[in-house]
């Protein structure tokens, strides 16, 4: 009971975090920082698929809402991270872990596979928000300078982000 | 879970994505301009290929209509042609099978069912009783001559083609030429024999052939055919063979020549054999 309260309250307290990152930091047009991606990675495997969308969804709407200005576009982003996270999940940390709804955690399967389970989420993250936010009016140089620019930072981001929120899982 | 749970589960997984996906594009389309022009064109992009293509899946599925359409136009357009130079007197030209006598009456009609493959082949109509056909009327077309009407129900009428063993044409060639009986050939589905001409009328290869007329069933002067090899036989006569210009692989617009004047030759030729 205490670990639900606790992730609940991590979940808020990341989400407000995130909100205030979209507001306050502006590192440039090359560069957009989001740990959405890492948030949805963490939820607890035994969240079914559509709850998990719909609390994505919520999420991603509430930072467009008090951060972004354009209402919809990480909403739409996130929904697909959201979509691929069990079956993402099962396929890097194996099935047994999910049927016995245990998180992963880097201390329990390694660096890697949590490492490449972030940069899958935040890849697929990035690619949809910079085509929406793109609209079809940027260069393709500009988009994928700005894609990989932005997966560096979120990653780099996420790692301690997701560190922290499986912290639990021994 | 078993695989119809498993398969659910993802139908119904997939099903809350595009709903929600869906919903965030609408709200970006609402609350973006660049967005909203972005999304409408690739909207009004997704809606022309869609229609485009039902488009033309109608159109392929509506062809036959429109060739049944545009058959009945032609030959109305040929009856016109045919009535106006009745009235103006203008020779018909060698190339097509009008009449200009007004001996007969041409219907329009659509092969339903044509056999190639035996020796006595047959055409089945779709005009019958209904459309005033009678047994003995020739079946034509623009390059040919098709068959005979032997028997005629309410809606559809049975034709034997000429590609039967049993069916002979009377035939000329040229405009002035010798006249002979055209048979097929029993073998290809464009080649006839035209046999008994004479020896002593010379005879060259790529004349053209055309009905006599002697028949009461065809029109004089369709264009049959084209002459090929010549063969003498028993040392008295010709048999010379013809390439058709109408192919019967193809066949589906026909029409139905029926002679006005058939009951008074009938009548005529019945008084001679009494």
């Amino acid at each position: 009971m205490k670990t639900e309260q606790n992730t609940t309250l991590m979940y808020i307290l990341l989400v407000i975090a995130q909100i205030l990152v979209c507001n306050f930091i502006n590192v440039g047009p090359y560069v957009f920082i989001s740990i959405l991606p890492a948030i949805i990675l963490c939820l607890p495997p035994t969240i079914p698929c559509i709850l998990l969308m719909l609390l994505a969804s919520v999420s991603g709407l509430a930072v467009d809402w008090l951060a972004e200005g354009i209402i919809g576009l990480n909403m739409a982003s996130i929904l697909p991270v959201a979509f691929i996270r069990n079956p993402l999940c099962r396929l890097l940390f194996g099935r047994e872990h999910m049927e016995r709804g245990e998180n992963f955690s880097i201390r329990k399967n390694g660096i890697s596979k949590v490492a490449a389970a972030i940069v899958i989420c935040q890849a697929l993250f990035l690619a949809v928000y910079i085509f929406l936010d793109g609209a079809g009016t940027r260069p393709f140089l500009f988009c994928l300078s700005r894609f990989a620019a932005s997966l560096l930072c979120g990653c780099l981001l996420s790692l301690p982000v997701v560190n922290m929120l499986t912290s639990n899982e021994r | 879970m078993s695989g119809k749970g498993n398969i659910f589960r993802i139908l119904s997984n997939a099903a809350v994505f595009i709903l929600l996906e869906v919903a965030a594009l609408i709200m970006l389309r609402n609350n973006g301009r660049m967005q909203d022009i972005w999304i409408s064109r690739g909207v009004r992009n997704f809606q022309a290929a869609v229609w485009g293509g039902t488009e033309a899946v109608r159109d392929y599925f509506s062809l036959r209509k429109e060739n049944d359409r545009l058959a009945e136009k032609n030959h109305r357009l040929e009856n016109l042609v045919r009535e106006y130079r009745q009235l103006t007197g203008i020779d018909i030209p060698a190339d097509s099978a009008d009449d200009i006598s007004g001996r007969f009456r041409f219907t329009h009609a659509r092969a339903v069912k044509v056999s190639r493959n035996k020796q006595h082949n047959y055409l089945i109509l779709d005009k019958g009783t209904d459309d005033g056909i009678k047994e003995l009327s020739g079946v034509i077309t623009d390059s040919g001559v098709i068959g005979i009407i032997d028997a005629v129900g309410e809606r559809y009428s049975y034709a034997r083609s000429f590609q039967n063993s049993g069916m002979t044409v009377s035939a000329r060639i040229g405009s002035d030429g010798p006249v002979g009986e055209m048979i097929w050939d029993g073998v290809s589905s464009n080649g006839a024999v035209l046999m008994a001409i004479p020896l002593h009328i010379p005879v060259q290869p790529g004349d053209t052939v055309y009905t006599s007329g002697f028949s009461s069933i065809f029109p004089a002067d369709i264009p049959l055919g084209i002459t090929g090899e010549a063969t003498v036989i028993n040392g008295s006569t010709y048999n010379i063979q013809v390439t058709l210009f109408t192919d019967f692989s193809s066949i589906k617009y026909v029409t139905i020549a029926e002679n006005n004047d058939d009951e008074a030759i009938k009548e005529l030729e019945n008084r001679d054999e009494d």
